[in-house]
């Protein structure tokens, strides 16, 4: 039965080259189709989130503002104040925070040697590192011992490092902040980063404990807070703790919608998400369009093929066989069809892939990414090419089932 | 044993209908040698198709081996087919595609047998017809006589009690015709039932008996 079944495939296919070529060049295009388009919308989301992280991974940006709300003989437009010292003091408070730091943000001259740049400062604790990606390529961030002794170090972006220093080593250099010098401690490695807030991107700033910072450029209250959540889930809770805390302490009403301005990237890269989930969603169903073109073109020929061999179908139920016989032949000769132009097309997008990445982008990479055949990729279109398979095949199978073994026996 | 009682079949194409059978009762016994002839659309292949469980009838009762076969879905017919019945036609159809083996194999294949017993019992076939040597050819490059007796050994693969042939000497020369004949005889003699058309009397002389059929009824 295998041998008669593979050899009225084969009949099927090899007689006709053209009609076969054209057959399958529809599934081979369509698999293609799916599977470059997929791959780019994966990619694409991945460069993009990668970039999001850029500015921090998990994080809450909290900024201190006006109340617009009066409050206990408050009147409306008060400023909100918070110490550094209340920020450090908030996970005593507050439950569900994993990482904290205040942060204290100046635009200062930095300057090595001859080469003098007016670039942002910031005053921060070790914690910032994590959250904000900000992690040392050489050397180290700032530590605990750098807080505690208010020590002038500082960290600073790959490249500040580069138009100070050129090619000399940065570590173990001093620069000048505004006229005061700083001991370079570290250099931030090279990150991608679309997103930012008050002054430069981390790649030209300096950071330096806000101790020192507080105590040499007398800054009593922060630009912000900053922090990330123990269960990133919870955001949002955890966010009405902080508020809920600091309007006690400070003298505002908790319900005031503006007192403290709220940047939760958690919810941007919820939506963020969403919307490259959608994105690649759509390129796939484009994708599967030009697939269903193919499954088409399978149905139609494989109509013809029903029409050919009806009096084979005649025979065959005259002699016993049952309608589900004659229907899984048929069925699975569009499945083989679809699975063969499916293996094709597989092949020719592995390669047109791999093409693609001896191919020098340059900075287009840092946008689209690398897209590759990951699984995510690979069981989608799988899938899509079994779905539209099944609907392709089921048709002509149904009108060969449903052959009249009279009618066909008299052709 | 073929029962058939008030048989009629009724074509209708749009508002006209055709009456192929009128009223039609006839019945075999176990092991008879019958042949259906009359002219051209006197209802010869439509009762055949009844009787071979291809078509049902309009209306009346039909019963094969003390079943009836009226309420029967077209997959249990199917079955009854497979095993019961074995057909032989005027132009072989044997699949073009498929040597000789696999036409005769095709029947045990929807009966389920395993790959031993199909084996077993082609090779039988094959010899009882002689055309072992011919196994692995295809019906093209086969005699019309040898065509047809890989036919009636693919008839015969599920050694069905019941045999059908419709005009089985139709296409073949008077020498090819005879040896199907002697075939069948030897078929007949071994307690097989046989229900043959033809036009032919000359062939129609083989059998016990003949059943006229003129405008879808029996006249003798």
């Amino acid at each position: 039965m295998i041998g008669i079944f593979f050899r009225n495939l084969f009949r099927d296919l090899v007689r006709q080259p053209l009609r076969t070529a054209l057959t399958l060049s529809g599934v081979v295009w369509g698999t293609f189709s799916v599977v470059l388009l997929l791959s780019f919308g994966d990619s694409v989301s991945k460069a993009q989130m990668k970039r999001f992280h850029g500015m921090g991974q998990g994080i809450v940006l909290v900024f201190p503002s006006r109340t617009t709300l009066a409050w206990q003989g408050f009147l409306k437009g008060k400023a909100v104040r918070v110490t550094p010292e209340t920020v450090e003091a908030i996970p005593e408070k507050v439950p569900g925070i994993e990482l904290i730091s205040p942060e204290f943000v100046g635009s200062r001259l930095i300057s090595y040697g001859r080469k003098e740049f007016r670039n942002t400062v910031r005053g921060v604790n070790p914690e910032f590192e994590l959250m904000r990606n900000t992690i040392a390529g050489k050397g180290r961030f700032i530590d605990a011992e750098d807080m505690t002794a208010r020590k002038r170090d500082c960290f600073i972006g790959d490249v500040l490092a580069t138009d100070l220093f050129g090619t000399e080593a940065p570590v173990g250099r001093n620069v000048l902040i505004d006229g005061v010098p700083f001991l370079v401690v570290g250099v931030m490695r090279t990150k991608l980063q679309n997103s930012n807030y008050n002054g430069q991107r981390d790649e030209r700033c300096a950071f330096i404990p806000w101790t020192t910072y507080s105590s040499l450029y007398g800054a009593k209250y922060v630009s912000n807070i900053i922090f990330r959540p123990r269960d990133l889930g919870r955001s949002k809770a955890v966010m009405a703790g902080v508020k809920g805390h600091l309007a006690k302490l400070i003298g505002f009403s908790a319900a005031d919608p503006d007192a403290l301005g709220v940047w939760d990237t958690l919810d941007f890269e919820r939506q963020f998400t969403t919307f490259f989930l959608a994105f690649t969603v759509f390129l796939g169903i484009i994708g599967s369009f030009t697939l269903l073109v193919g499954g088409v073109g399978v149905a139609s020929i494989m109509r013809v093929v029903v029409e050919e061999r009806t009096r084979e179908i005649g025979v065959k139920l005259a002699v016993g066989a049952r309608r589900r016989t004659i229907l899984w032949q048929f069925f699975s000769e569009s499945l083989v069809i679809m699975i063969l132009g499916g293996l094709v097309g597989f092949g020719l997008s592995a390669g047109a892939l791999q093409g693609a990445k001896a191919f020098p982008a340059g900075g287009f990479t840092d946008f689209v990414g690398v897209p590759v055949l990951n699984p995510l990729v690979i069981v989608s279109t799988v899938l899509i090419l079994l779905a539209i398979g099944v609907v392709a095949g089921m048709i002509p199978a149904r009108t060969a089932a449903s052959t009249d073994p009279i009618e066909a026996l008299r052709k | 044993m073929i029962e058939l009682q008030d048989i009629t079949k009724v074509y209708r194409t749009g508002s006209q209908s055709l009456e192929a059978l009128r009223g039609i009762s006839v019945k075999i016994g176990k092991g008879e040698f019958i042949s259906i002839m009359g002219p051209s659309g006197s209802g010869k292949s439509t009762l055949m198709n009844i009787i071979g469980c291809l078509d049902t009838p309009t209306a009346g009762e039909y019963v094969l081996d003390s079943d009836k076969v009226a309420g029967l879905t077209f997959d249990q017919l199917a079955a009854v087919r497979n095993r019961k019945i074995g057909f032989v036609f005027q132009n072989f159809n044997l699949l073009p595609y498929a040597t000789a083996w696999e036409n005769i194999e095709l029947p045990m294949l929807f009966d389920g047998k395993n790959g031993r017993r199909r084996r077993e019992r082609v090779t039988e076939l094959l010899n009882a017809v002689g055309l072992y040597e011919w196994r692995g050819h295809r019906p093209s490059e086969l005699s019309g006589g040898q065509q047809q007796r890989i036919a009636l050994a693919r008839a015969l693969a599920n050694d069905p009690p019941i045999l059908l042939a419709d005009e089985p000497t139709g296409n073949l020369d008077s020498k090819s015709g005879e040896e199907i004949m002697a075939i069948l005889t030897d078929l007949w003699r071994e307690g097989r039932t046989i229900v043959m058309v033809t036009h032919n009397d000359h062939i129609a002389a083989h059998s016990e008996r003949t059943i006229r059929l003129f405008d879808g009824q029996v006249v003798a």
